[in-house]
């Protein structure tokens, strides 16, 4: 019986590929494993049923060193992120049959455009998603408290922009306190998602402070049905939670992308802001966070503005208060001061009319004076001390006066 | 939650003194007293804004 070696056989198989695909071919792929060694990288490619998830097609590629050096930064600044698997491909691959290594795809090109609308796709399906489970807009219809100065801070221990967010917040120049806490998270690769979600859930349970001193009586306020366990009553240990990242905008972003991430995010029952530094506009967690800014300092200058706004508030009301008041004082004072002068106005007004009056009188007494009757040759006749207008009054004997001009003329009735 | 309703609280009842008395309807007997309470809430609440915790106890302690 003939029989061939391994190698031979092998050899066979090589040269009917050789033969059979000699031409370099697109392919659309997922990777399900990438891994970089002695500069060169390794993939696993796989293709899964749409409807079930299953393999349906695996391979193995390599990208050898020489391509990759080349391949690997174009790549990375287009998409902003590193090879990494579960990402959708488009490869410019070869077949190879090794004797002694087997099957694999040689890589000679990947088209980042490709990968870049696949991650569009994705990040629609999951906005799609939130917006289904009515959830994408939750946070912007949460405020910052007025008097916003207890700060969770979700950001890596040692980026430098945490260091200026702090900075910033502890030298605003009104001399606003405010308590920071940091709750260190990874903001790079794919531990993001669980990483900011495990500082979420510390931030939901801290336990907050005693109040102090004098307050008013204790309130219960249902937040949600749920209360945290370390969190009384739905009351929180901080006013909001602002997620930050220093730097490198060209940086993996794809960690912030994440269906499970945004949905912590939007339903998380204080306010978020994001301030994680990138150049995309369409970045998921900023989409769903209560505010986003571009960089930890704007969202150390967001916060302080914020209480600036309070602050201004408080002076204008002060303003207006004393303006008010000194008006008003003013107004009284002048009302008063009219009614001072009126006074001796409207005394002497009524002390003339008075006069007037009492000539007016003394006039008619005047005219009625009786002895200008007697000088005009009248006389009066009184009869027991009064005036007699009736002489059947009269009897014989009766003593009566007659007064004249001149005197007193006494008679008796006969 | 309690301590930061206290401090909206006092906000809110400041913004009320104003609104009342620019719209002319406080007395002149009531304004004195509401004036006094409103430099009060002002106070609270800007030392609020710029006095730490610890500085805030005392301020409270003191009273």
């Amino acid at each position: 019986m003939n029989s061939l070696s391994l190698l031979e056989l092998n050899s066979l198989v090589r040269k009917t590929i050789e033969q059979a695909l000699p031409q370099e071919y697109w392919v659309e792929a997922e990777l399900s494993e990438c891994h970089e060694s002695r500069g060169h990288c390794y993939m696993e490619l796989i293709q899964k049923d749409e409807l079930t998830a299953t393999p349906v097609a695996k391979a193995s590629a390599k990208c050898w060193a020489s391509k990759w050096t080349i391949i690997r930064p174009y790549f990375e600044r287009t998409t902003g992120q590193q090879l990494h698997a579960g990402m959708k491909v488009l490869l410019k691959v070869y077949a190879q049959f090794h004797e002694a290594y087997g099957f694999s795809w040689i890589v000679t090109d990947i088209d980042p455009t490709y990968t870049l609308g696949d991650m569009a796709r994705k990040r629609q399906e999951i906005i799609r998603q939130l917006k289904v489970e009515g959830i994408f807009d939750l946070q912007k219809e949460l405020r910052l408290p007025l008097f916003c100065q207890r700060i969770a801070v979700i950001s890596s221990q040692t980026a430098a922009g945490y260091g200026d967010f702090c900075n910033q917040l502890a030298n605003n120049p009104y001399g606003f306190q405010f308590r920071t806490q940091l709750f260190p998270a990874t903001m790079q690769g794919e531990q993001v998602e669980q990483s900011i979600i495990a500082a979420l859930e510390k931030i939901y349970t801290a336990p907050p402070t005693a109040p102090e001193g004098a307050s008013l009586p204790a309130k219960r306020f249902s937040q949600s049905n749920v209360a945290p366990s370390g969190a009384e009553g739905g009351a929180y240990a901080f006013d909001c939670v602002v997620i930050i990242r220093g730097g490198g905008a060209k940086s993996d972003m794809s960690g912030f992308d994440t269906l499970a991430l945004a949905e912590n995010v939007a339903q998380f029952p204080l306010p978020i802001i994001t301030g994680i530094g990138h150049d995309r506009d369409e970045c998921i967690l900023d989409m769903v966070s209560h505010l986003r800014v571009k960089t930890p300092t704007a969202a150390a200058a967001l916060l302080i503005d914020h209480l600036k706004g309070v602050l201004d508030v408080l002076d204008d009301s002060q303003a207006r208060i004393t303006h008010y008041a000194q008006q008003r004082i003013s107004t009284l004072n002048a009302q008063l001061s009219t009614l001072t002068e009126s006074i001796p106005l409207l005394l002497s007004r009524c002390l003339m009319e008075k006069n007037h009056r009492l000539e007016l009188l003394s006039e008619k007494v005047k005219l009625l004076d009786p002895t200008l009757l007697l000088r005009r040759g009248y006389s009066i006749t009184l009869y027991k001390g009064r005036t007699l207008r009736d002489p059947k009054l009269l009897s014989k004997g009766d003593e009566i006066e007659t007064r004249v001009e001149k005197g007193t003329i006494k008679s008796i009735i006969t | 939650m309690k301590e930061e309703m206290k401090y909206e609280q006092a906000y809110a009842e400041l913004q009320t003194i104003v609104h009342r008395m620019e719209n002319d309807e406080l007395d002149i007997d009531q304004m004195g007293e509401q004036l006094k309470r409103a430099q009060q809430l002002i106070k609270l609440c800007k030392d609020k804004l710029t006095k730490t915790d610890e500085e805030i106890k005392k301020i409270l302690a003191e009273k």
